[in-house]
């Protein structure tokens, strides 16, 4: 296969800082701007949960954005909140850090390639996707609020007539738009991985990591579109009066509100593995190279990651059982539903052994690999609820489906994609992050997030629907005071511990150690052929791949290297001999 | 789509030339783009079956009939637009370049002439009383009709730009490929628009 050709880095600052088409700074594009959104929504998750808690009292620090209310959060500007912060996460926070940033910044790094097949797309994805951004704050400008139809945007809420004003539509177009600029990316991905492998790079040599990136790619590219489609007909609904989702006795031969629910969970439910499988890549992999072990059962891995990929195109009718379904129709997405849970088990036994009996590094990656772990199992077993028609009569739109999503959606991505930061920043910045703040993060992240969300279902399961704005209005729900204003003080702490993170973050950029080339001494071909941070065309020499990322704890490295791994592109050794001093010197143990 | 996985080699064996590794990554790459779009089609004609699916006649009693004649003629320039395109790329293939910029010009023209009629179409129903906010029927017309209308559009804007380019002397043996792929997503309007005439206006 042909090598991609070497590029001088460019010189001027807008080539370099702002019109870049390097994936490296693409990926730290997309994880500032994801973490600025992401500091937008978690202080609208703040006002949620304070309005839970002390319903009509002053939000403190924060009242005097929510306009002449005196710090009070109105119904209208509730409304708005819990569906800007829903939005705001999924699409402006968890997307691009998650697949924006670790995606372009692993693909070409550990596949062996010096950029991505179309670096130029690349950066037209970063800035349709800042577009979209602007879209976002213009809603919160709009006259009559932001959008406040809920994240889900089903009609006739978001309608005119449900949600009049600039704000709905606002967001109709940033979905839109955020839409086309995953979908160049996903192209970009997927070209990559199938093109740009280092010689020897088969796909059973890929890191786990790329698996979740590229399976999530092909997601994205095949049902962002569908989701596409239903925001340009909402916009038209919107702003041209066409009539597809707007049934109403005062229209003749009206549209069909549900049909927009169809559209929307097409998408929809992919979309949550979006969210997840590069999540489960990237924990696949940290967890065996910090139990130095190879990961279990790379290829049931594997296999089960594309078996969810399949599995997750038909299961979308479980969002929709309270809808009127045909009973036959809802039992069979139910069996479909409860099948994901086989290659999931899969998956979660695969990391289970991986740590079984390994000399586990308790290090910031690893630890929040773990905790990943941890609150992936809590949201799958409380998932097994909702996917059943029977249970989830009961559970549909209460506080337990929000406690069910936020710990697969919000808690395990989150996760991950800090075990991903801990994990990347030495090669992406070329400083060490310092590791007891990074511990104190990770413990006080992990403990919180658990009983914040474990809080929303206790609540949920108890009665307490979604969305209320004043719950404790309902007498069934009085009691709940306390639980939600305890739920409450954990969600304050837990986003406390997020400035422990923030100052790890700025210190190390500012003052970091410098990191060598592979502090972590790990395998993959970022760390073993690359510097800290790589050089503009990642690799002088374009390595040839050898074995699969997982060779640890490996008795002949040990013998003749003096150290418990082997690289991706290191021939066997079988004298210490054989290995070029230079080479062993060079990787260090 | 022995592109995907063969190396250079085999390709070589078989094409008039070796395709270079820009030209395999952006074949691939615009096959997964057309991939992409199809979804975005599919979805919309998904919302038309489940509009049709409410109404128990179809086309609902009292709004005006649809053309048939008219948009039949307008298939027939859109086919034919994408034939003369096609041609336009073969003989490029075989380094006939002379006929590029007559030929593109021509399947232009033809694209023109389908949006021009389009306009027309689209103007007597709109005298007839069928409006998009008359109702869902009027909606799905519109609406799919319109946004396909946008896609031709599109690929317009960007034959125009190939046209520029080979007015100016560019595509050679080793980047005709780019007219290719950019015919390509011509063609995919096309059958999409194939499949619109039969299902709205025949069907």
């Amino acid at each position: 296969m042909e090598l991609q050709p070497i590029h001088d880095p460019p010189k001027s600052f807008v080539k370099k800082y702002l019109f870049s088409i390097d994936h490296k700074y693409i990926a730290q594009q997309f994880l500032w701007t994801g973490m600025a959104f992401l500091a937008l929504g978690g202080t609208l998750a703040y006002m949620i949960r304070w309005q839970w808690a002390y319903p009509m009292e002053p939000v403190p620090m924060m009242g005097q954005l929510l306009g002449n209310t005196g710090g009070v959060i109105t119904p209208p500007t509730y409304t708005s909140i819990f569906t800007m912060h829903g939005l705001i996460m999924i699409f402006w926070a968890i997307t691009p850090i998650l697949i924006g940033a670790f995606g372009n910044f692993t693909i070409p790094l550990m596949i062996g390639a010096r950029d991505m097949a179309f670096p130029k797309l690349n950066m037209y994805s970063y800035w349709m996707f800042l577009i979209s951004g602007v879209f976002v704050i213009l809603s919160f400008t709009s006259q009559l609020g932001a959008a406040s139809a809920g994240w889900t945007t089903y009609p006739p809420l978001s309608t005119n007539i449900g949600s009049p004003g600039w704000g709905q539509t606002y967001m109709a177009v940033a979905i839109f738009t955020t839409g086309i600029s995953t979908i160049m990316g996903g192209i970009n991905y997927i070209v990559t991985v199938i093109r740009f492998r280092a010689p020897g790079m088969t796909y059973m040599r890929m890191p786990l990591t790329i698996w979740g990136m590229w399976l999530t790619a092909i997601l994205n590219v095949l049902f962002v579109p569908v989701l596409g489609s239903a925001a340009l007909l909402l916009a038209l609904d919107r702003l041209f009066g066409t009539k597809f989702f707007i049934a109403s006795a005062a229209v003749q031969n009206g549209g069909d509100p549900i049909l927009f629910q169809h559209l929307f969970w097409i998408f929809g439910h992919p979309e949550v593995y979006i969210l997840i499988l590069p999540a489960w890549g990237i924990v696949g992999d940290i967890l065996s190279f910090f139990a130095r072990k190879p990961a279990f059962w790379y290829r049931g891995s594997v296999f089960a990651m594309c078996a969810v990929t399949v599995l997750s195109a038909v299961v979308y009718g479980h969002h929709m059982y309270q809808t009127g379904m045909a009973p036959l129709l809802g039992l069979g997405f139910e069996i479909l539903t409860l099948a994901i849970s086989v290659p999931a088990v899969i998956l979660f036994v695969n990391w289970l052994n991986t740590i079984w009996r390994g000399s586990l590094r308790l290090t910031g990656p690893m630890l929040f690999a773990l905790g990943m772990v941890f609150v992936f199992g809590l949201g799958g077993l409380t998932g097994l609820l909702l996917g059943t028609i029977s249970t989830d009569i009961y559970l549909h739109d209460t506080m337990y489906v929000v406690g069910h999503f936020h710990l697969t959606m919000a808690a395990a991505s989150f996760l991950a994609s800090f075990a991903a930061l801990y994990f990347w920043f030495p090669k992406m910045t070329g400083k060490l992050m310092d590791e007891t703040l990074g511990k104190i993060h990770f413990w006080g992240s992990v403990v919180f997030i658990t009983l914040t969300f474990g809080g929303q279902m206790v609540a949920g399961y108890s009665g307490q629907h979604r969305r209320l704005y004043d719950p404790f209005q309902y007498t069934y729900l009085k009691h709940l005071a306390p639980l939600n204003q305890y739920t409450s003080y954990f969600a304050f702490t837990l986003m406390a511990f997020q400035l422990v993170f923030i100052v790890n973050l700025v210190r190390s950029l500012l003052a970091g150690k410098k990191a060598s080339q592979n502090p972590w001494q790990v395998s993959t071909l970022e760390w073993t052929n690359c510097a800290s941070p790589p050089v503009y065309h990642n690799f002088d020499d374009v390595p040839t791949v050898v074995r699969g990322p997982h060779e640890y704890a490996h008795p002949e490295a040990k013998k003749y290297l003096g150290r418990d791994y082997l690289d991706q592109v290191e021939p066997m050794p079988t004298s210490a001999g054989d290995v070029p001093a230079a080479k062993k010197a060079a990787v260090g143990a | 789509m022995s592109v995907v996985a063969a190396p250079n080699t085999r390709i070589a064996a078989h094409g008039p030339h070796a395709q270079s590794r820009e030209e395999i990554a952006s074949s691939l790459g615009m096959f997964i783009a057309l991939g992409a779009w199809t979804m975005m089609f599919a979805a919309l004609f998904f919302v038309y079956l489940g509009a049709r699916a409410r109404f128990e006649v179809w086309p609902p009693p009292g709004v005006p009939h649809l053309p048939v004649a008219l948009p039949a003629l307008n298939t027939a320039v859109l086919l034919g637009s994408s034939g003369v395109i096609a041609y336009a790329v073969r003989e490029l293939g075989r380094g006939r370049r002379r006929l590029l910029t007559p030929l593109l010009g021509l399947g232009m023209t033809l694209g023109v002439a389908f949006l021009g009629l389009q306009l027309v179409v689209w103007r007597d129903l709109w005298l007839a009383g069928l409006l998009p906010s008359s109702g869902l029927y009027g909606s799905v017309f519109y609406g799919l009709t319109g946004l396909h209308a946008l896609h031709v559009l599109a690929g317009l804007v960007v034959l125009l730009v190939v046209f520029g380019r080979a007015f100016g002397g560019a595509y050679d043996a080793e980047d005709a490929y780019k007219v290719r792929l950019v015919a390509l997503f011509w063609h995919f309007v096309d059958v999409v628009w194939v499949l619109m005439f039969l299902s709205i206006y025949v069907l």
